[in-house]
């Protein structure tokens, strides 16, 4: 059965339509891609199933249950888990209490299991440093950091917001590595939006283009790529 | 090391605090009071803080709380120390209703809100004339403890060691990550799984019943309450300054904060009765400008910097 | 979009059967809330424009505009002149007012959280109503002018007319920034940084300066409202504080970056104030309206948001 469930799912700012009618599901264990030009909705399909915003119109079911009204802290608990484009780690707390959060709060652990799992965590995903205050990492330490911070909402369902975004080609190999192994292990349903199309091709089995807040096309990437409509919105957004 | 340290220095204040009236007479003892009066109210609009929500209401639920108790005593005949802690519930249930009201919007509208609690409950006060006395306020028929100085010392300072208790147990428990986190970036939170709204809420509440406590306390003390002088704007003016110039975000900077302007503000009180509060305003706008992590985070800081260079 | 203009004509609806009824029970209510209303909307409209534009909200409002009060009773009392002659070097001494204040404060923390700029307006408010104190103690102070007593007779009803002076200020602000912002070149490049600050500095605006001069224009405005405020009401070091309240609950009821719906929410805020003062005996309690107010807008607008 499928993890979760968009039914046309739509938000409006003001006239502005950011995502019109998206129908989706996502399965545990797969990795989807989603991308689409500057502007097509995508960070606001996020944040219609993390709950940051409430949709205009349309469900979002999860396990079955619709949770379209669901406040964001309560989607966090139940196993959504995202990422943000712009990353904000928390500062005046080390990379680790970054971590301990999501298992505190969303898992509700108290604070000595959630220091234990978050070392677990971290080391897992080969994060060093995990005592340095978080303006003190490196780039691939925070992104790994930022990763580590979803995996401590103990997620069924994690969206990855341009994660790879700054990477040089090593880190970035690193990561793929690091996000397949993780979607393995916890046998998770991901959904990654990326700009960088190889990202996008080895990672993914399944691709959904959106477009002026609607998809497209969707199926594998290869096939996907090749088709006008999507070339044409490309090519239209960069025009 | 360190922790020992300051393990001792606590230790010795707490000594020094306790022993203080014993070998003082009666004028420092009161301005010892009211440096631990404003020490708590300095905590614990640290406390709120930590939270990225800024109140000017202290003053407030101080009147309130001062309000609260003198008038539970004068209609209901209630012993002291109990309308004391009904100076705190009426504070912290007013909080509660005005929380869960306007902290859904946060910043600048909590702000604003907060800025018209004091001015809100001193027309209430000054017009309720036939319950609150009006302008002229109302007299207690005596005072607690019979006016014993020593004893209501150490309620106050009971009251402070308790603030700084629950702000300690703050500090060091969950609640400091869910407080970090939301003055950090709301929206990070919320996707960690903390209910902010839960939390801003709450905290509110806790601060205000402390405030209002105080309030009741300074007004068991001092046998009266009138508009002007429980909603005196020192009472939002000063904590805010202690805390500021000592260093936000912990027990430490308001506690250091306070035994510097609170000693300092007796003696400018003497010298420029009216106006002394624009010492605080330049403090206020100076270190918001040029040393915004206070006397304690630049003592932190300057520690940091010798380690390093060893 | 239906839904909201039915509301609108209810509300005006509403709106306008309350003030038929005003007119037939007590006329002077109408009348004096529509001063009062020109005073509030003439204090908040500078408030908007700094929230606006700037984006900083300035805890400091009403002690500007009592600044510039103190400034023209000092002028006037020192060179026996007319306060309504004095607005010229108030409004010229309240733009430089301005101009230091945002190169040694405001200037400072606009990058810094809001936290930051709160606390630090806040300080500010402090200083100046403290130091005005300090200066010219708090002693009330007021100007006994003749003009000022004019009175007009419609029927059994007499009343003040002076301070329809306020609704003529407070129109005047409305229409002159309304022309500022939308036909001259300074005042679209401030519109441009107020909404957008990072593409209006990459388009060649000087943010910077825009800023600067936005402030200083506010402060100026609030000179001279300040002036006018001398001339009848009695002025004293605290007198700003519950302005920059009413004006934030005006400006964040109009809407933050809106400027006409400012005048609508006076005249409720007045009205209302003008029919509680009415009653005699409970003439006291009329502030409370403005946080009444304070407290539906907000509420109201988590809704809204929550909907968004």
């Amino acid at each position: 059965m499928s993890k979760l469930v968009l039914q046309s799912l739509t938000k409006r700012f003001g006239g502005l339509v950011a995502v019109n009618g998206v129908d989706l599901e996502m399965t545990e264990g797969e990795i989807l891609g989603i991308i689409g030009p500057n502007g097509a909705g995508k960070t606001t399909l996020i944040n219609l199933i993390s709950g940051i915003h409430v949709p205009t119109s349309g469900n979002v079911f999860f396990d079955g249950k619709d949770i379209s009204t669901f406040p964001a802290h309560e989607r966090s608990k139940m196993g959504i888990a995202r990422t943000f484009q712009l990353i904000h780690p928390l500062e005046n707390l080390t990379a680790l209490q970054n971590v301990m959060i999501g298992f505190m709060f969303a898992q509700g652990m108290n604070q000595k299991d959630a220091g234990v799992a978050a070392q677990k965590t971290c080391e897992s995903l080969k994060l060093e440093h995990v005592e340095r205050d978080v303006g003190q990492l490196t780039i691939l330490e925070t992104k790994k950091m930022e990763i580590a911070k979803t995996l401590a909402c103990g997620p069924k369902v994690l969206f990855l917001d341009e994660v790879m975004a700054g990477l040089n080609s090593d880190e970035t190999k690193d990561l793929i590595e690091t996000v397949k192994r993780i979607a393995q292990e916890h046998n998770l349903a991901i959904g990654v939006v990326e700009h960088v199309m190889g990202v996008i091709k080895m990672l993914t089995a399944r691709v959904i283009v959106l477009d002026a807040g609607e998809i497209i096309a969707q199926g594998p990437y290869n096939e996907v790529s090749q088709k006008p409509e999507v070339i044409k919105a490309y090519l239209g957004g960069e025009a | 090391m360190s922790k020992y340290i300051k393990t001792i220095v606590m230790a010795a204040v707490a000594v020094l605090a306790v022993a203080f009236p014993f070998y003082t007479g009666a004028y420092p003892q009161s301005i010892a009071q009211s440096v631990l009066t404003y020490m708590i109210l300095a905590v614990s609009w640290d406390m709120l803080l930590r939270t990225g929500q800024i109140s000017f209401g202290i003053a407030g639920f101080f009147g309130i709380g001062s309000y609260a108790a003198v008038l539970s005593m004068l209609y209901l005949n209630l012993p002291p120390m109990l309308t004391i802690l009904i100076g705190g519930i009426i504070a912290g249930a007013i909080a509660g209703l005005l929380g869960i009201a306007v902290l859904r919007l946060r910043g600048m509208y909590f702000a604003i809100v907060t800025l018209a609690v004091a001015e809100i409950f001193r027309i209430i006060m000054t017009n309720l004339k036939g319950f609150t006395g009006g302008p002229e306020g109302e007299l207690l028929p005596q005072l607690i403890f019979q006016g014993n100085p020593y004893l209501t010392y150490y309620l106050m300072f009971g009251m402070a060691v308790l603030t700084i208790i629950i702000s300690e147990i703050f500090l060091r428990s969950r609640v400091h990550y869910a407080l970090t986190a939301i003055r950090n970036d709301e929206i990070v939170a919320r996707s960690s799984g903390v209910n902010i709204f839960k939390y801003l809420v709450i905290i509110f509440i806790v601060t205000s019943v402390i405030q209002g406590m105080t309030g009741g306390i300074n007004a068991q003390t001092y046998g009266f309450v009138t508009p002007e002088s429980s909603f005196s704007l020192d009472y939002t003016l000063l904590p805010l300054a202690m805390a500021l110039l000592g260093g936000i975000y912990g027990t430490m900077g308001p506690v250091v904060g306070a035994l510097l302007l609170g000693i300092v503000s007796e003696y400018l009180k003497l010298y420029i009765p009216y106006g002394h509060l624009v010492i605080y305003g330049i403090i206020v706008v100076i270190v918001i400008l040029y040393m915004p992590q206070g006397i304690v985070g630049l003592a932190a800081r300057i520690r940091k910097a010798g380690a390093r260079n060893e | 979009m239906k839904t909201s203009k039915n509301l609108q004509l209810t509300i005006v609806g509403i709106a306008a059967a309350i003030g038929i009824l005003l007119i037939l029970w007590k006329p002077s209510v109408l009348i004096y809330g529509l001063q009062g209303a020109g005073l509030y909307a003439a204090v908040a409209l500078p408030m908007a424009l700094i929230l606006g534009i700037v984006g900083i909200i300035n805890l400091a409002h009403g002690e500007f505009m009592m600044l510039g009060a103190y400034l023209a009773y000092w002028f006037s009392t020192q060179f026996g002149i007319d306060p309504l002659l004095a607005m010229i070097p108030v409004l010229i001494s309240m733009g430089i007012v301005g101009v230091i204040t945002y190169k040694t404060t405001i200037h400072r923390v606009l990058g810094a959280p809001e936290l930051n700029q709160l606390i630090l307006t806040f300080g500010i408010a402090m200083v100046l109503s403290q130091v005005v104190n300090l200066i010219a103690t708090s002693q009330p102070r007021k100007l006994s002018l003749d003009y000022v007593t004019a009175s007009a007779k419609v029927g059994e009803l007499s009343f003040g007319t002076y301070d329809f002076i306020f609704v003529a200020a407070a129109v005047l602000f409305l229409a002159g920034l309304l022309f500022f912002l939308r036909r001259t070149k300074l005042g679209k490049a401030a519109v441009a940084v107020g909404q957008n600050p990072k593409g209006a500095r990459l388009v060649g605006i000087n943010v910077d300066r825009t800023y600067l001069i936005i402030f200083s224009i506010a402060l100026g405005l609030l000179g001279i409202i300040g002036t006018l405020f001398l001339t009848s009401h009695s002025i004293f070091p605290l007198v700003g504080g519950s302005y920059t309240m009413k004006s934030f609950c005006l400006v964040a009821m109009a809407g933050i970056g809106q400027l006409k719906p400012i005048l609508w929410g006076s005249l409720a805020l007045g009205v209302s104030e003008s029919f509680i003062m009415s009653f005699q005996g409970y003439g006291g309690w009329a502030d409370i309206v403005f946080f009444a107010i304070i407290v539906i807008v907000i509420i109201s607008r988590a809704y809204k948001r929550t909907e968004s």
